[in-house]
């Protein structure tokens, strides 16, 4: 591609993103700190062909993870036929007793899904993880599409794209779908939440109203708005962005003074939906990551079409067997973390590190997966106005009402730092828009 | 098999007055395949209108909420039971078991329990049926520790308690299902009374294949006639009878007030 007009805009842009709110929100030693989230003009393009072939696969990913969970939480066939080992299940920390036997509005757990990829140097897209409980991080290429558009008129005429600003619409077709009747409305957290530049702006897009816990109330086993004035206004559908645990505090974490007592038995009872469904955390982990493509197979009988990064279970003796011969080449995870804590790569082990940590796996085998370090596809970026190779990753996001509808755009996260694999934004990573091709 | 009738009364008073009190509780014993509840009535107060629902163990609950300022929160439930029969299997399917195999963080086991679990197995527990290991598991919990109020809460895991060797009925339980976990035998806490007069009482249910058998480490000895059962979950956290939150910055204090007695006349033995 020649060089896009757009790249010249990069600080206007950033400004402008800056002026809008765009930030990301840390805490480090406790300290909430907002940073700007850094933007790369230089967009990642995906082909056509190429996306439509993603399209499929994550439609098919999607539609699995969705009946795991709602089997899981259901019949447990899966676990019956042993293709999921049960203590897999149950040890998840995201497994959660209160949600087995409840079925959410029109069957739907995974309403929103932001699921991470990175394409190897051999061209092939690996799913790195599935992030089903609140993934975030849509609002950003959207609204710098919006800026770039702004900014650059002229890179948007000249070349084909899919318009991504549509996600709004998309988001409100799924609320609309499990809607049960009353106010749509986004649940956060708060101004001091890592994604709130998000909340409200989805909001704003979405046209729901953006609440906060103390501005809802349960009363009879239906779920209210109470407005300024005191007025109560029934909710059909919420979009929380608050963590199951932080939800309700008479089912979960009663310690929480965020959430909202009494709106998971609302719930229970069918008479809101909640988006995403409580408990679907059981198919984001990282143990049971491992499964997804015999999910497709067993759910769908269809052969997966992205392929997950080569994993071993260290829960499997001929894994263990593995991954101790192979130790070096490996990248050990640790399941109950997210957002790039409790990765290690083991070549960067001290011997002393590499002792007691195998000690640890031999111990706690269920606590860690292992995986081969992907070689992926560098992608420019500008620093200091010269092009630089980093690595990158695309959170690509999969919506999910009668049928799942894959956004044409998506997160594409690089890491600043030029040795680091791990580009999470909560790792201090910058970000740049995916451009999908319509011809 | 006797016939009983309890009444279980729980009040909180509150400092100063609090507002938007919300409640759950799991407090109403249900028929089961070793006891049959004839007769129960709740009461509630402030009286308002609850909810009533049903929880993923299976557990009745009654909640709702108070807007109004309040000092004195009061539950009373009282009623008739047949215990010690044995009726007809109800509910239990394969899918409930398993959860009930795995710890939880109050039963997860430190080193302290993997030494009595240890323990246990020298004394050639693998020999014995399932019913007779949990019994030694039983003892062995019952000789380790000393009863003693105050020292333990509800956050106190099975593995601070052991290490403690002192506790209440709930310490005692949640050490017991630690160590059939262990053996990944399905077990499950128990919330119930006790005949005579006292707190509420927490025992452990096992499943041995066919039925739950209820084993008391408190009391060492297995649950019989003289226990009427409330709720059951995984540990304390699943299944304690009150859970409230409100507004306000009241202390709050409570009082429990368990009466089982045997009904005159009525009570024979076959």
């Amino acid at each position: 591609m020649q060089e896009l007009k757009l790249t010249k805009q990069s600080e206007i842009v950033n400004e402008l993103l800056a002026r809008y709110g765009v930030k990301f929100g840390i805490y480090k030693n406790n300290v909430f700190k907002e940073q700007l989230f850094p933007f790369d003009t230089i967009p990642r393009v995906i082909e056509k062909e190429n996306f439509a072939h993603l399209e499929q696969g994550l439609k098919q990913r999607v539609m699995a993870l969705n009946c795991f969970i709602r089997d899981v939480y259901g019949e447990k066939k899966i676990i019956k036929d042993r293709v999921v080992p049960e203590e897999f299940v149950y040890i998840s920390s995201g497994f959660l007793a209160p949600c087995d036997g409840v079925t959410p509005p029109k069957g739907v757990y995974t309403h929103i899904a932001g699921i991470d990829l990175v394409q190897g140097k051999d061209g092939e897209w690996y799913i790195l993880e599935d992030n089903l409980r609140v993934p975030s991080g849509a609002s950003y290429p959207m609204i710098a599409r919006e800026l770039c558009r702004r900014s650059s008129p002229d890179t948007f005429e000249d070349n084909h794209i899919e318009d991504n600003r549509y996600y709004a619409k998309l988001l409100r077709w799924v609320m609309d779908y499990v809607n049960v009747g009353g106010h749509t409305v986004i649940l956060t957290p708060g101004r001091y939440n890592a994604a709130y530049f998000e909340h409200s702006y989805l909001a704003e897009k979405t046209g729901a109203h953006l609440v906060s816990g103390n501005e809802l109330m349960v009363e009879d086993d239906y779920l209210y708005f109470v407005d300024y004035t005191g007025k109560k206004e029934r909710v059909g559908a919420v979009y929380r962005r608050i963590s199951d645990e932080y939800l309700d505090p008479m089912t979960f974490k009663e310690e929480s003074v965020i959430g909202i007592p009494h709106i998971y038995d609302v719930y229970r009872k069918g008479n809101v939906a909640l988006l995403n469904a409580p408990g679907n955390g059981v198919a984001d982990d990282k143990g049971i990551y491992y499964f997804v493509p015999k999910m497709i197979r067993y759910y769908l009988g269809e052969e997966p079409i992205l392929q997950n990064a080569p994993t071993y279970l260290p829960f499997y003796e001929e894994d263990m067997k593995y991954i101790l011969e192979h130790f070096d080449d490996l990248v050990l995870k640790d399941v109950a973390e997210a957002g790039g804590y409790g990765v290690v790569f083991a070549n960067k082990m001290t011997r002393q590190e590499k002792e007691d940590f195998i000690s640890l796996l031999k111990k706690e085998p269920r606590r860690f997966i292992a995986q081969e370090v992907i070689d992926f596809m560098d992608i420019d970026i500008l620093e200091d106005g010269e092009k630089t190779p980093r690595k990158a990753d695309l959170r690509a996001f999969v919506l999910m009402a009668d049928e799942p509808l894959v956004w044409k755009s998506g997160l594409t996260r690089f890491s600043r730092n030029p040795d680091s694999f791990i580009v999470n934004s909560s790792q201090g990573g910058g970000f740049k828009d995916t451009w999908v091709l319509s011809q | 098999m006797k016939d009983l009738r309890f009444h279980y009364h729980m009040d909180i008073e509150f400092s100063e007055p609090v507002c938007n009190h919300t409640y759950t509780l799991k407090c109403i014993p249900q028929t089961t395949q070793t006891q049959e509840i004839t007769e129960c009535t709740v009461q509630v107060l402030p009286a308002n209108k609850v909810q009533r629902g049903c929880d993923s163990f299976g557990n009745i609950m009654l909640y709702g909420n108070v807007e109004e300022e309040q000092t004195l929160f009061s539950v009373d439930v009282s009623g008739r039971a047949r215990t010690g029969i044995e009726r007809q299997e109800i509910g239990g399917r394969y899918t409930d078991l398993s959860i009930y195999k795995y710890q939880t963080p109050l039963t997860r086991p430190d080193s302290r329990l993997e030494e009595l679990y240890q323990k246990c197995a020298e004394d050639k527990t693998a020999e014995l049926s399932l019913a007779e290991k949990v019994r030694a598991y039983m003892k062995a919990v019952y000789e380790s520790m000393s009863y003693c109020k105050g020292v333990t809460g509800i956050a106190t895991t099975a593995g601070a308690a052991l290490s403690m060797g002192k506790g209440v009925c709930q310490d005692y339980a949640h050490i017991l299902l630690s160590l059939c976990r262990m053996d990944r035998i399905p077990a499950r806490y128990v919330v119930g009374m006790l005949l005579g007069e006292g707190e509420s009482h927490a025992w452990v249910e096992i499943f041995d294949g066919a039925r739950w058998m209820g084993f008391d480490p408190t009391n060492d000895l297995v649950a019989g006639d003289s226990h009427i059962k409330i709720s059951h979950g995984r540990d304390y956290q699943d299944c304690s009878i009150n859970r409230g939150v409100f507004t306000g910055q009241a202390k709050q204090q409570q009082r429990i007030l368990v009466e089982v007695t045997e009904t005159e006349g009525a009570s024979f033995s076959i």
